[in-house]
């Protein structure tokens, strides 16, 4: 097992250097300038060239690459063209707010597109409950999440007043007290705090889970109509077993093994997802960052961010590799 | 149901409790505390710095003026602010030399920095000036300051700022704007700090920046014009204008700064009994013809241009009513040296006829015209588009990100440029940068100026007005120089846009008219420390 880590390991630096690599060039073949988006208008040529010179990009192509690639390995990506905030620092604070998102639009999407789609793939001959969760399915797939999102802010926060309208919470003193220890010396503080990060947390995580429940629940569907056509559950049936236990004890568990597969395309896709989400919602995070150093040609801050979702992906793939071994015995790796 | 699903769902039941609990719990509930705190809620952009030297942002150019402040400031006449003339504000006083070259300002005294950093001096002054001349990383208008030769401290609240010749803007250089704001020489030595723990003299002090989330400002004790009523101004980061909307109804915001305001975004405020403070000049969107590409080397399909394009309905349809005004002069009002300017009238008949006889007689295509998708760029281009179509003028748009579209219009891709903006309100440079010759874009050489027309014929009279005292006679020169753009046909205003921001005047006054009763350059709000909470 540790030597297929390590081999998917090694296997997982050229990926790395390639996105990284791809990133790099794709950033400086934009026919753009980062002076020209940082000064705008009103720069004069002199001014423009005086940009380039300080942020060192009139250096020769192939000295800035190696230098990134150097600095890459030590973890320093540099620093923001825009904000002049170091950009590992700034992605350090960006990236819990994105990824408790992810977390939490995952569950979301677990909890409501796993049991749809197990349902529909059970009662799949009775339209009355197949269909209109096949159009709830639809429904997710169709909705694009900016919009649903607006619609949760006028109904739960404008509406109703439920929920904020903008901001992240207080993540970064969850995470301070965490690190401190003063979770457990300030028991309620911490529990404020943390309901202050889900307080804010909920519409977005809604929003996003919802069109990604849409996702989970078709696949959940297939994956369960391939399941229960398998030999083990006509035999599981033949036993005796009532039909409650074929589905929960037998069919459930094998189930999760295709499920599995799509966690890391499911990263992937919430990791894009979070880019709108944050927007609408108004909450710090990865996803925004990255568009916005991509359209303010922060080389930097968006080669950091690229860097740091590729190795996300890899390391979730990695991960679900692993626990296949776990939900399956019979997969074992060397 | 199994025992294990029944645990499931039972573990599943007590989480979501405890979860709702917690959501509950954290619900928003002002402290006593909290309640009495005059807080201003701002929705706009997140800047990009804090330090007032660097940025041509918008947002960041709004806020500046929250914590900076200049030697001289717009004037308050008749209750209104103009940006045509100036008054004291750090300097109280100055004297100009026979020649014309040596300015000497008196400082105010007693006049403090914020976080203890001391009495503003004239080393502050000097050095403000200075880091910019010399051009220290990331600063960004060095370039309006080239005019001064040297700068010499008298005393510490005495400052001389020798010329290289007269200059008749200096004062607006001196402005609380831009190059002209007062920084702490002790906080700014460091840059890269300082861009994030800006320190000035202005109405309010940083106090914290919570990326992409908010920047919090706090009212300074010691403002030299007395403490703002307002505590602290919340500065959020909201890049989508229906959320800012939202906001605004929700109560959460107080003052809106829209990415563009559309008929739609107007309508939407006036229903919910809210204003929206109109600033001039603001934003004028024009056209720039490149007078050396053909076929616009022919004065005749400049003409056919011009008579092709119904500014009236470009403005009506983008900016209906009083949103925006048809713009008169390719030197806006408001500016010094404006003066109305007659264009060509819409006639597509009179287009067809002239791009005949200069050879087109089924007109032309151009193919590959760039156009940003940000800001005005592409609703004013698709407009055009449709009334150049009918001439016989097609456009094949590329619709790119908006620092494409700057780079690729420093390329001359495109042979007529839709291009807007706001300059320190007087003719001379505003012509400058887009009219001198010295301002053509060129690849070959590097040259990313903004003279998209490639206009050479004014460069006698920008040089004439740089060293002209009389302002009579000054205002004669750019009348003539707006006469020969009048004659040469290379630029189109369209429509003056003022700055605009949406206000909840129930919770937040200001002594201004909200229809222009401000004149201001890229913030609106010349003098923040007036605004007040008022419920």
């Amino acid at each position: 097992m540790i030597q297929y880590i390590v081999r998917r390991l090694l296997v997982a630096i050229p990926m790395l250097l390639g996105a990284m690599s791809i990133v790099f060039f794709a950033m400086r073949v934009l026919p753009s300038d980062p002076c020209v988006a940082m000064m705008g208008g009103d720069a004069t040529a002199a001014a423009l060239a005086d940009c380039s010179k300080n942020l060192g990009l009139d250096r020769p192509l192939a000295v800035q690459y190696v230098d990134y690639l150097w600095r890459s390995v030590r973890f320093d990506f540099g620093i923001s063209f825009r904000q002049g905030y170091p950009v590992s620092e700034y992605i350090g604070r960006m990236f819990p707010h994105t990824f408790v998102l992810v977390m939490a639009s995952a569950v979301v999407a677990a909890l409501v597109g796993i049991p749809i789609g197990i349902i529909s793939a059970l009662k799949r001959r009775n339209p009355l409950i197949d269909y209109p969760l096949r159009i709830f399915a639809l429904l997710g797939l169709s909705m694009p999440v900016f919009w649903l999102g607006i619609l949760l802010l006028i109904v739960f926060s404008l509406r109703f007043d439920l929920f904020p309208l903008i901001g992240g919470g207080d993540l970064d003193g969850v995470i301070s007290m965490i690190r401190s220890g003063e979770m457990f010396t300030y028991p309620r503080d911490f529990l404020k705090a943390v309901g202050d990060v889900l307080y804010h947390l909920t519409l977005p995580a809604l929003a996003l889970g919802f069109t990604l429940a849409a996702t989970v629940s078709r696949l959940s569907r297939s994956a369960m109509l391939e399941v229960v056509s398998q030999d083990y559950i006509r035999t599981a049936r033949a036993k005796g077993n009532i039909e409650r236990i074929v589905i929960y004890k037998h069919a459930l568990r094998n189930m999760m093994v295709p499920l599995l597969t799509i966690v890391g395309v499911f990263i992937a896709i919430a990791l894009t997802g979070t880019v709108l989400t944050e927007t609408v919602f108004t909450r710090p995070g990865l996803g925004k960052m990255l568009v916005d150093a991509i359209g303010a040609r922060d080389y930097p801050l968006a080669q950091g961010a690229v860097t740091v979702f590729t190795m996300i992906i890899i390391v979730v793939n990695l991960v679900v590799d692993m626990l296949y071994a776990v939900v399956d015995p019979r997969i074992t790796y060397r | 149901m199994p025992r294990h699903t029944r645990r499931l769902s039972s573990t599943l039941v007590a989480l979501a409790c405890l979860l709702a609990a917690l959501v509950w719990n954290a619900a928003p509930g002002a402290t006593p505390a909290e309640a009495q705190r005059k807080i201003l809620n701002i929705a706009a952009k997140e800047p990009d710095t804090l330090d007032p030297h660097s940025s041509t942002l918008g947002q960041s150019q709004a806020i500046a003026r929250f914590m900076f402040r200049g030697l001289t400031r717009f004037a308050i006449k008749d209750g209104k602010v103009t940006t045509a003339e100036t008054e004291p504000d750090l300097a109280e006083s100055w004297t100009l030399s026979p020649d014309g070259t040596v300015w000497t300002f008196k400082l105010r005294k007693g006049v403090q920095f914020h976080k203890g950093y001391g009495e503003m001096t004239a080393e502050d002054v000097k050095f403000s000036l200075e880091r910019q001349i010399n051009k220290t990383p990331g600063t960004r208008y060095g370039v309006n300051l080239e005019i001064i030769k040297s700068i010499e401290v008298v005393d510490p609240h005495t400052i001389q700022i020798a010329l290289k010749s007269f200059d008749p803007i200096f004062l607006l250089r001196m402005v609380g704007y831009q190059n002209g704001y007062i920084v702490s020489k002790k906080a700014a030595e460091k840059p890269d700090q300082f861009k994030w723990n800006p320190i000035g003299t202005g109405p309010f002090y940083f106090d914290r920046h919570v990326p992409r989330e908010k920047i919090v400002l706090k009212a300074f004790d010691k403002f030299a014009g007395g403490r703002p009523q307002i505590d602290e101004v919340h500065w959020y980061d909201v890049p989508e204008d229906a959320t800012k909307l939202i906001g605004l109804e929700k109560g959460t915001f107080d003052l809106l700064y829209p990415e563009v305001v559309t008929a739609d975004f107007a309508e939407q405020i006036k229903k919910m009994g809210y204003l929206i403070d109109r600033r001039g000049p603001g934003s004028q969107e024009r056209f720039y013809i490149n007078m050396t590409k053909p076929p616009f080397d022919d004065i005749r399909v400049r003409r056919a241009f011009m008579h092709a394009i119904d500014r009236k309905a470009i403005k009506e349809t983008l900016y209906p009513g009083d949103l925006a005004r048809l713009a008169t002069s390719c030197v806006s009002p408001g500016y010094f040296g404006h003066i109305p300017m007659q264009f060509p009238e819409y006639n597509p008949e009179m287009a067809k006829k002239l791009l005949a006889e200069a050879g087109h007689p089924n007109g032309f295509t151009i193919k590959n015209y760039f156009i940003s998708k940000s800001f005005f760029y592409p609703k004013v281009l698709t407009l055009a588009q449709e009334q150049l179509k009918k001439v016989g003028i097609n456009v094949e748009l590329q619709i790119v990100e908006h620092a494409t579209f700057h780079e690729n219009i420093r390329k001359n891709l495109n042979p007529f440029v839709l291009y807007g903006g706001t300059r320190i309100t007087d003719a001379d440079p505003w012509l400058s940068l887009f009219f001198e010759s010295t301002e053509i874009p060129d690849p070959a050489t590097g040259n990313k100026g903004t003279n998209f027309a490639h206009y050479k014929g004014m460069d006698d009279l920008l040089q004439a007005g740089r060293v002209e005292r009389d302002v009579k006679k000054r205002a004669a020169i750019y009348a003539e120089a707006q006469k020969r753009l009048e004659r040469d046909l290379v630029c189109l205003p369209l429509e003056d846009v003022p700055g605009q921001w949406a206000r909840n005047q129930k919770r937040v006054s200001t002594p201004f008219s909200p229809d222009y009763g401000e004149y201001s350059l890229h913030y609106s709000y010349n003098y923040p420390e007036l605004l007040k909470i008022v419920n």
